[in-house]
């Protein structure tokens, strides 16, 4: 597993260097700037000016240019170099001391003091107190302490002492932290507090101590079994170790990246998963510097820079590799790294999409879609995929560079059915849950689309929701795919939610015929229901033929729901119009006039006419039928009885003649009492039939909120055919005259029932009828005396009221105004209103309403009547 | 997931510590994954973090070899519960336990919640047990110096993942405030905070 992070970039070769001096060795090397001091081992402090360049292939090569040198009389090498660009100076070690020089023209300064004894140094990039005159540094002295100076451009000044247990290696200073190796141990320091922690034990036979800084308080060391340790100031770890390889002379850092160097080999680790990214081989590595974000490497003789490759070509390359994790983590680095915010977001989320389509295409489902999800995915860009997917009309175009390099799904999963059908489940899933919120990014189309096309081939069952809410898709791009997958009747519903009614009816005209099938559809009823609801007489017209040939019943129902159903305007479907175009189906028409008739209470007379002579004729093709059964007859004849009996609007002649003509008497006999003969229907009733109960039913029926008098004439008329002295079967009378007389709900005059009564009936035969008389009578003289009672103490009383209205007198003179116009009463009449209220006769448009109040006085409240007086001067 | 351990500080460290090739390794990963996977022997060490309720918990493995027992000191600094553990079919796994890795948790919490765990408890047959269960218990007793429940020792495979899940949970709930202790934590830091709001003003002054 590696990436190319850095490139090894030859900077000053031996051969500059040797021209000055033939054994010179490189002891130290330090930059600031374009500034490249290199330490050799004789005691030279050599000056370049080094830049990079970018040559015509676009790579990076450096060119340096030598500015002067200079040799400290020590006779040592020189072991360190630090330049301090604010101060214009770089600090040197040579031969356990610490001195200043000039940084351009290497000039010793002379007042600056020197410090001896010296192992080691290192500069706080991290002071507590920064200054931009001074800088602080930490030093390591042979007499076991580590010591903290503030150095100025002429002086370095002594801040804090700590004493040691042994002497200090080496060390590095974060804030007031020094980590510093002894020769057994490491560690922390609080040069403030004088805290100590220790971190771990090694041996310095076997490991070469190495501190490098992290970030703010925290250090990687080198530790036992060529581990990378990461400490934090507080004495514990946050990262797992790094594995490094045996005898390390250095170790930097640049975020992400750690960098070793051993003897053969500079070894990048990332601080993210503490793997290693890369190896460069490099012989003879001695020195390895940071500086400021340049880092170069030597040997002995030859001094390398190496160049960050820049994040983006690395985190493409690990994309290339599909290492999608590392990819994310270091691109999540860069935001530190100085990009700005947007460009940074922009960079993130478009590796997020190609890292989520190298999931995808490793069928790592679960995380494509997160990373889908946080890259903000043009779905379309996944729909592309899937071949046929994507509606033909979407005028989407392929992310450039493209995010991905999959062909298509086909490809992907080399044509294995089940894959392929995975990754449309996925698709399906990724869609469903993106449907409808922000993140359809005007890609509204083709979702649905393919979700049509999706649904249709995996997942049926969701097809009618999705078709009945406002479905976006390209119609025309769906129906091959659904009706390749048989969902003629989704396809057909698709077209009714577009709006193409014609289209849906004629689909689903062809699935009732059988010419294709569809499980799902519904069926008649469900067409019916559709043209019912529909705002197109048009579609009506033209369908309901089809349906009510094949089902008079149902299809009847598109005209009788319809009128019920509030969406639609009574004259788009005249009745009328409807009752003719109905009339070739027998069995419709009757169905459509019982509901105008019935239900809508229609009074029209043609159609209550035209429903009652169906009816007829319906019962005249069952008594011409002579396999009818009798029951079939019997209902046909009491629909017919009960449409004549409760209907009053047909034409009573044009059914009588034809009831007549069949003999049809209980019919006849509706029929005379709808045209008030009674005496004719009552005799078809006593002589035709013998129906005495019906008879008395029919007086019943008839004199029900009658006035008395016609009451008492009906039953009257009963009473006469049953005791008709011309009858010779008259006898046979007897018993339901009888019972006429004793059926309470009748009414008689008494006086002349009891001049037909024959005279030889008994008493017995007449008492019950009798008694009952007198009772109603007396009673209803007592009724009628009382209520005479009671509104003769009603007379009274308003008497009594009316003479207290008009006791008081009312003065009007000439100060009282008008209580409307507010002008002077000139004329005789005047009104008040019961209120009191005074204003003149035109002014007082309603005796009813008082003009000034509203109040209204009811007219049949006597005592609110307005008075109008004639006096000008009452009493 | 290392990437994201840099910055957030973890609300309970556990450091898992004994010889090796007792199952260390495998026994974290067997809980973090839920299945056992062969493992490469641990190098230094090797961190797990681990979300439990509204905790972070940083899980620490730790190397068993010999020459990386100092480092492991280093690595339980401020642990509040440790795992020692030893293969239940090798007496010598047991008896480092004391030797070597006892004394690394003097750098722990100083109530630091010991669990003793016997390994590789699948591979026990009648007669190949190679450390009495007394003894074990006893170790387990001694080295808690908190009073507890019950003796903080089990036996466990991560073949089975028999006492994987449970142990962790036991050390969660053992170590980190529950629902109604965590009010009182609460009522802490609410005055802390104050406290420091108050020095902070007088120090302006
Ligand atoms: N049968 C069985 N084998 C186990 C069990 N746990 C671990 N092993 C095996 O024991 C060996 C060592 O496991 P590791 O997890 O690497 O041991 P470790 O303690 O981490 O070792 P170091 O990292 O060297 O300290 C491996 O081969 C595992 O497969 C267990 O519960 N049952
Ligand atoms: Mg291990």
């Amino acid at each position: 597993m590696s990436v190319r992070a850095f490139d090894l970039v030859p900077a000053i070769e031996r051969a500059q260097l040797i021209s000055d001096k033939a054994k010179t060795e490189i002891t130290c090397i330090e930059c600031c700037g374009k500034n490249l001091y290199i330490g050799t081992g004789d005691c030279l402090i050599i000056h370049y000016i080094i830049e990079e360049k970018i040559g015509s292939n676009g790579k990076i090569h450096l060119v340096s240019e030598k500015q002067g040198y200079r040799h400290l009389a020590l006779k040592k090498p020189v072991s360190q170099l630090k330049a301090a660009s604010a101060l214009n100076r770089i600090l040197v070690l040579c031969d356990n001391m610490l001195v200043l020089l000039n940084m351009f023209d290497l000039e010793p300064i002379l007042s600056g003091t020197r410090i001896k004894n010296v192992v080691s140094f290192c500069l706080n990039e991290n002071p507590i107190k920064s200054n931009p005159f001074s800088i602080e540094i930490c030093v390591s002295l042979k007499k076991k302490c580590l010591q903290i100076y503030k150095v100025t451009e002429d002086k370095m000044t002594l801040i804090r002492d700590v004493s040691t247990t042994d002497i200090p290696i080496t060390m590095c200073i974060d804030g007031t932290f020094i980590c510093t190796a002894l020769p057994t141990q490491y560690y922390i320091i609080n040069y403030v507090t004088g805290g100590v922690q220790d971190l771990f034990p090694y041996d310095s036979n076997h490991v070469r101590p190495i501190i490098t800084r992290i970030t703010r308080e925290e250090f990687l060391l080198s530790a036992p079994g060529a581990l990378g340790m990461f400490a934090s100031a507080s004495g514990t770890s946050q990262r797992p170790p790094l594995q490094w390889s045996e005898n390390l002379v250095s170790v930097i850092y640049s975020h992400p990246y750690c960098l070793a160097l051993n003897d053969e080999f500079i070894t990048v680790h990332s601080i993210l998963d503490q793997q290693q990214k890369q190896s460069i081989p490099f012989q003879g590595g001695q020195h390895l510097g940071e500086f400021d974000g340049k880092i170069f490497v030597a040997s002995a003789q030859d001094i390398y820079a190496l160049i960050p490759i820049p994040v983006e070509k690395q985190i493409q390359a690990l994309l290339v590799d599909k290492r999608v994790k590392e990819a994310l983590d270091l691109a999540q680095v860069a935001t530190k790294t100085g990009i700005d915010k947007e460009k940074f977001l922009k960079m993130y989320q478009r590796i997020q999409l190609q890292a989520g389509f190298i999931e995808f295409s490793e069928m790592n489902f679960d995380e494509a879609q997160k990373l889908f999800r946080s890259g903000r995915l043009d779905v379309r860009e996944m729909i592309a995929i899937y071949p046929h997917l994507l509606a033909t009309s979407s005028r989407f175009v392929k992310c450039l560079p493209p995010l991905h390099d999959i062909a298509d799904i086909v490809q992907l999963c080399r044509g294995e059915e089940d894959r392929i059908i995975e990754y449309k489940r996925f698709l399906i899933s990724y869609l469903e849950e993106i449907h409808g919120t922000r993140h359809t990014l005007g890609a509204h189309m083709e979702i649905d689309t393919a979700l049509v096309k999706l649904y249709a081939e995996l997942k049926p069952d969701e097809l009618p929701i999705l078709v009945a809410s406002d479905c976006a898709c390209d119609v025309g791009d769906c129906i091959p795919y659904l009706e390749k997958h048989n969902r003629h009747h989704m396809l057909a519903l698709l077209h009714s939610s577009h709006g193409d009614h014609d289209r849906a009816l004629g689909i689903w005209t062809k699935l009732i015929k059988t010419e294709m099938e569809d499980e799902s559809f519904p069926g008649v009823a469900f067409m019916v229901e559709y043209l019912t609801h529909i705002n197109n007489s048009e579609m009506v017209w033209k369908y309901a033929d089809f349906l009510l040939e094949k089902d008079q019943l149902l299809g009847v129902k598109i005209f009788i729901d319809r009128s019920s159903s509030p969406a639609q305007s009574e004259d788009e479907l005249p009745s009328d119009q409807v009752v003719d175009y109905l009339s070739r189906y027998p069995v419709a028409v009757v169905k459509y006039l019982e509901h105008l008739v019935f239900e809508c209470k229609s009074e029209v007379e043609k159609y209550h006419t035209h429903l009652s002579v169906l009816y007829l004729d319906s019962v005249i093709r069952l008594m011409k039928d002579t396999n009818t059964q009798k029951e079939e007859l019997d209902k046909a004849r009491s629909e017919l009885c009960r449409m004549l009996q409760t209907s009053s609007h047909y034409r009573i002649q044009l059914i009588l003649g034809k009831v007549t003509e069949l003999e049809l008497y209980p019919e006849c006999a509706i029929l005379y009492g709808k045209l008030e003969e009674h005496d004719k229907a009552l005799g078809i009733l006593v002589h035709k039939l013998r129906d005495f109960d019906a008879a008395e039913n029919y007086c019943i029926v008839n004199a029900k909120d009658r006035d008395l008098n016609f009451r008492k004439r009906l039953f009257q008329v009963l009473l006469s055919i049953y005791l008709d002295p011309n009858n010779e079967r008259r006898d046979s009378f007897v018993a339901p005259a009888v019972a006429l007389l004793n059926n309470n709900k009748a009414d008689f005059d008494m006086i002349k029932v009891l001049q037909v009564i024959p005279d030889h009936w008994s008493i017995g035969l007449l008492s019950r009828f009798l008694t009952s008389s007198v009772r109603k009578a007396t009673n209803r003289y007592r009724m009628t005396h009382i209520q005479r009672m009671l509104a003769r103490g009603e007379n009274l009383q308003l008497k009594s009221e009316h003479i207290e209205l008009l006791r008081d007198g009312l003065k009007m003179t000439d100060d009282k105004l008008c209580a409307v116009c507010g002008e002077r009463f000139s004329e005789v009449t005047f009104v008040r209103y019961p209120n009191g209220i005074m204003t003149h006769t035109s002014c007082a448009p309603n005796k009813y309403i008082c003009p000034v109040t509203g109040k209204l006085f009811s007219a049949t409240q006597g005592t609110a009547l307005p008075s109008v007086d004639h006096n000008h001067d009452a009493r | 997931m290392a990437s994201v351990t840099g910055k957030r500080k973890a609300d309970l460290k556990v450091v898992i510590l004994g010889a090796a090739n007792v199952g260390k390794t495998t026994y974290i990963h067997r809980y973090i994954e839920g299945k056992f996977q062969q493992k490469i022997s641990t190098i230094g060490a090797s961190f797990s973090l681990k979300q439990w309720g509204p905790y972070n918990i940083a899980l620490w493995d730790t190397a068993g070899e010999e020459r990386f027992t100092g480092l492991s000191s280093f690595y339980c600094r401020s642990a509040g519960a440790a795992i020692l553990a030893y293969d239940l079919i090798d007496e010598d796994s047991f008896h480092s336990l004391r030797a070597r890795f006892l004394p690394l948790l003097q750098a722990a919490e100083p109530n630091c919640l010991v669990v003793v765990i016997g390994m590789k408890q699948d591979l026990l047959t009648v007669d190949n047990r190679a450390v009495e269960q007394k003894e074990a218990l006893m170790l387990a007793k001694e080295v808690n110096k908190r009073t507890l429940d019950k003796i903080p020792y089990y036996e466990a495979s991560s073949v089975s993942g028999h006492n994987v899940e449970n142990v962790f949970e036991y050390i969660f709930q053992t170590c980190l405030p529950q629902e109604a202790k965590n009010l009182d934590g609460l009522h802490v830091s609410d005055l802390t905070l104050e406290e420091k709001a108050q020095t902070g003003k007088s120090c302006s002054c």
